[in-house]
């Protein structure tokens, strides 16, 4: 395995250093919310986790293209290593906004569009995980995956837009919601500059996660190629 | 909330919310350090195994 190249080391640094910053801003920067208290600094990262989640799949989607255009296993890479940081961030998502949600809404859960849809796409992204542990051709694997990536990625726009599809009481942060929604705020300069910079940051941490990742997917088929290799009848 | 003086209490919930978005960041970390290390392992197995002569 080479060395982690100087690029992904500085990388780490410069994520490392970003991530610090956002924790300041959000706990120190940041003012206190006249309503919500406290908890309402949970609505930088718990965003900005949201973010990195359709962002990750929507590389999934792009790199899912790119393999049926043109092939390359490097694109099957990116869309399995894309997918797996995406279901960690939607999850992080879904369980800070039910934590948020408890002393705004009084209740862990509620069947509002918004939290349907996003456990929705959490559910059908572990299926692509599924999907391709009971597929044993890579060929096939790779296509599968990318067909489904792509078909998938429909339930982002949809989360995205349930919230200003639908009636919901979930708060509507950029654009204008429905002003009866619980836990809606008006952010001052201070409070957009946390976010703001929280977004930012957590774009740092998908690219960085996603570069480690990768390159455990190349080490991981490495090893598999060697134990076949050695496994194989006449070696 | 309409009559309430003040921002309402609600530090644990943050402390809470923030434990889980940490935490879950800090095992997916600690996950791609365990398989790494576990192939790293492995390769040193498959080296040792193609050094040794054949019967």
């Amino acid at each position: 395995m080479e060395p982690m190249p100087r690029g992904l080391r500085m990388l780490n640094l410069v994520t490392g250093g970003l991530f610090v910053i956002a924790l300041y801003m959000v706990f120190f920067y940041a003012p206190l919310e006249a309503v919500m208290g406290e908890v309402q600094r949970v609505f930088y990262f718990h965003v900005a986790a949201g973010w990195v989640g359709a962002l990750a799949f929507l590389v999934a989607a792009v790199a899912g293209v790119i393999y049926l255009a043109r092939g390359g296993k490097r694109w099957d890479r990116v869309g399995l290593a894309s997918v797996e940081v995406g279901i960690v961030f939607t999850l992080i998502n879904i369980v800070s906004g039910s934590i948020w949600a408890r002393p705004i809404w009084n209740t862990w859960w509620t069947w509002d569009p918004r939290l349907v849809t996003a456990t929705v796409m959490e559910l059908i992204y572990i299926a692509y995980i599924m999907l391709r542990q009971g597929t044993e051709d890579p060929e096939r694997r790779a296509r599968f995956g990318a067909v489904y990536a792509i078909v998938g990625f429909l339930s982002v726009p949809l989360t995205f837009l349930s919230i200003r599809i639908w009636r919901t009481i979930h708060p509507v942060v950029i654009g204008s919601g429905d002003p009866t929604a619980e836990g809606t705020f008006d952010m001052s300069p201070r409070m957009l500059q946390a976010f703001m910079f929280s977004l930012l940051t957590f774009t740092f941490v998908y690219v960085t996660l996603l570069w480690h990742r990768l390159r455990l997917e190349v080490l991981a088929e490495r090893v598999e190629q060697r134990k076949m290799s050695l496994t194989a009848p006449g070696a | 909330m309409i009559f309430q003086e003040g921002p309402a209490e609600t530090l644990n919930y943050m402390i809470l919310g923030y434990a889980v978005i940490l935490g879950a960041m800090a095992l997916f970390v600690i996950s791609l350090i365990v398989r790494f290390r576990n192939l790293r392992k492995d390769v040193e197995l498959l080296d040792e195994l193609e050094k040794r002569p054949q019967r």
